[in-house]
């Protein structure tokens, strides 16, 4: 979990009618995001900041508090109130309490706390009733109980009291990000990336406008976007579609029996190109039924006349697929050349097919 | 631990109501924070052997290296640590892209745009990304013009993009670059595989850091990844 340095503006709670609030609000982020790139608006009364590079950069936590509380002075002329912890509802705590909460501590802190900051009046209440007054006592419940006396809203808390959760669902202001940049106007804000919480960040929109743009130039397939997917040989398991087709984003990471392993051709062609390997003396270089070289392959040929030495193979590694259906027999061979170059060539149906380069 | 009772004054390491740092401190702290947030971070091996252990937002990059011998690998080695940490990127001109190896060497696939076959488009193309994105590979698919590069220079020092224009020494870069890669040999270790590539690079900036320097880098290594020797 992250230790984050929490900002807590207590006269912003209350917004002013005239926009004052969100405008000032918009500056401290601008401003914020000098100190820290990573700067994130949560409500209007509250910005957080991951601490750990800041304060690696600026020479220690401190050093970054007066950053801070230096900017928020000169930009809203007013104090904030700032606490550190872990993950964002224990910081917002901290920050309510003005505490900085040294490495490890923000468990015994989170069990401390009243069980009315966990926003729920009915859960609070009734807990009260029966003897729990701390967020931490509520944690020991067993979840089977808690799901029997209350509803799915109190697992939720449940969660975040026992901290396999960092935020309340109320915490965030889930129109503030929209309303700053709307206030901001075109003249949006060229920060790296905000999206550390896991929400949609400026670069995201940034890319995809020029995204857009490459595609008015050359048509609606000349972006594409790569993910993996399962599979043992590289040109299976790459998948290239066009940017903006409903890619189905399955990041495959279950293990796969006889994947190739590293390193990977960094050209990986999507149209094989048909090669002759020949032995050294001339005499053409297969497969056998049984996965085995003919002989030692000496020159690999191309289409156009030209033939570079091998100097050194590996493999051929035998790969027979969906024998049931279709049954697609493959044998990887890699292949270093005199010119220091290597390949990775397929033998497939009695042929030689170049289709990795590893450049 | 007790009931609401439980005090945590102990807890602390510090107070943050401390006195503030004179003026004149925080002052000086600031122009390094807008120093460092414009350039974009390098990963292993190439942190220990770049002036400022980063690229410089607005300059450009050319990686030389004869076909086939690692230049590739090496362009997108420098995208990693930055695609780790959210930046966006761009590979225009790059046909097939081995999607498997750009993984390995730390690439998030998620932010990078892929422009395979710009056709004769290339600089448009190139001009078009350097407002979305904030690395740009670029291969060239024919000799570069001079009057090109110096407009793409241009528009890349003006956007604070970094460019990474990756060619051959048959066709290279017409313009001098902020600084430049030059595979000069590789040699593949190999076992019952091959195993890694050692990669002879000449590094060059300009500037205070102009003197040409060389390494002997591992790209790929066993995991597919950059790092040092």
């Amino acid at each position: 979990m992250e230790r984050l340095l929490a900002i807590w503006i207590e006269a912003f709670a209350r917004e002013s009618p005239d926009g004052s609030t969100l405008r000032t609000h918009a500056a401290l982020q601008d401003a914020l995001t000098v100190l820290c790139p990573f700067t994130e608006s949560i409500r209007l009364d509250l910005l957080v900041l991951p601490l750990r590079g800041p304060s690696r950069f600026f020479g220690g936590e401190e050093a970054v508090f007066a950053a801070v509380r230096q900017t928020v002075r000169e930009v809203t002329t007013g104090e904030a109130s700032l606490g550190v912890a872990d993950g964002l509802f224990c910081a917002e705590m901290a920050a309510r309490r003005g505490l900085v909460l040294a490495p490890g501590k923000t468990r015994a802190f989170r069990r401390s706390l009243p069980l009315g900051v966990l926003g729920r009046k009915d859960v609070a209440t009734t807990c009260q009733r029966l003897g729990l007054h701390t967020v931490g006592s509520f944690a020991d419940l067993e979840r089977a109980h808690v799901a029997e006396r209350f509803n799915k809203h109190a697992l939720v808390l449940h969660r975040i009291a026992r901290g396999e959760m960092n935020e309340l669902d109320t915490q965030r202001d889930p129109r503030l990000a929209k309303r700053l940049v709307q206030l901001r106007g075109e003249d949006r804000p060229r920060e790296e990336q905000v999206g550390f919480f896991g929400q949609r960040g400026a670069g995201e929109d940034r890319a995809e406008a020029a995204a857009h743009r490459v595609r008015r130039r050359l048509g609606a397939d000349a972006v594409v976007v790569a993910s993996l997917r399962g599979g043992r040989v590289p040109e299976d398991r790459a998948t290239l579609v066009p940017w903006g087709s409903p890619a189905s984003r399955v990041h495959e990471t279950a293990p796969w029996p006889g994947q190739m392993r590293a390193p990977s051709p960094a050209t990986s062609l999507a149209h094989p190109v048909a090669v002759q390997l020949r032995d050294g003396a001339g005499g053409r270089v297969v497969v056998s039924s049984r996965g085995l070289l003919s002989g030692t392959p000496g020159a690999v040929h191309f289409s156009n006349w030209t033939h570079r030495d091998v100097v050194w193979h590996a493999g051929p590694w035998p790969l027979v697929e969906r024998w049931w259906s279709t049954n697609r027999r493959r044998a990887h061979l890699q292949v270093l050349l005199a010119t220091d170059e290597a390949l990775l060539l397929v033998a497939e149906a009695g042929r030689w097919w170049l289709v990795g380069i590893y450049d | 631990m007790t009931g609401s009772g439980y005090s945590y004054e102990h807890m602390f390491a510090f107070s943050p109501q401390r006195p503030v740092l004179s003026a004149d401190l925080v002052a000086s702290l600031r122009p390094v924070t807008l120093a460092k947030t414009r350039t974009l971070p390098l990963g292993e091996p190439w942190n220990a052997l770049v002036p400022d252990a980063g690229l410089r937002r607005g300059s450009t990059v050319v990686v030389q290296a004869p076909p086939g011998r690692g230049g590739l690998s090496l362009a997108l080695s420098l995208l990693s640590e930055s695609s780790a940490r959210g930046h966006w990127s761009a590979v225009v001109g790059v046909d097939d892209p081995g999607v498997v190896a750009i993984a390995d060497l730390g690439v998030d696939l998620r932010r990078v745009l892929f422009v395979p076959r710009p056709r004769g488009a290339w600089a448009e193309s190139c001009a078009d990304l350097l407002d979305g994105v904030d690395l740009l590979i670029v291969r060239p698919p024919s000799r570069v013009a001079h009057g090109a590069a110096r407009r793409l220079m241009d528009r890349v020092r003006e956007r604070g993009t970094v460019l990474i224009a990756l060619t051959e020494s048959a066709a290279p870069w017409p313009l001098p670059a902020e600084l430049t890669f030059d595979v000069t040999a590789a040699h593949w270790a190999t076992s019952s595989r091959l195993d890694a590539r050692l990669l002879t690079v000449r590094i060059t900036g300009r500037g205070q850091a102009g003197r040409a320097r060389e390494h002997v880098v591992v790209l790929p290594n066993r995991r597919g990844r950059a790092e040092a020797r």
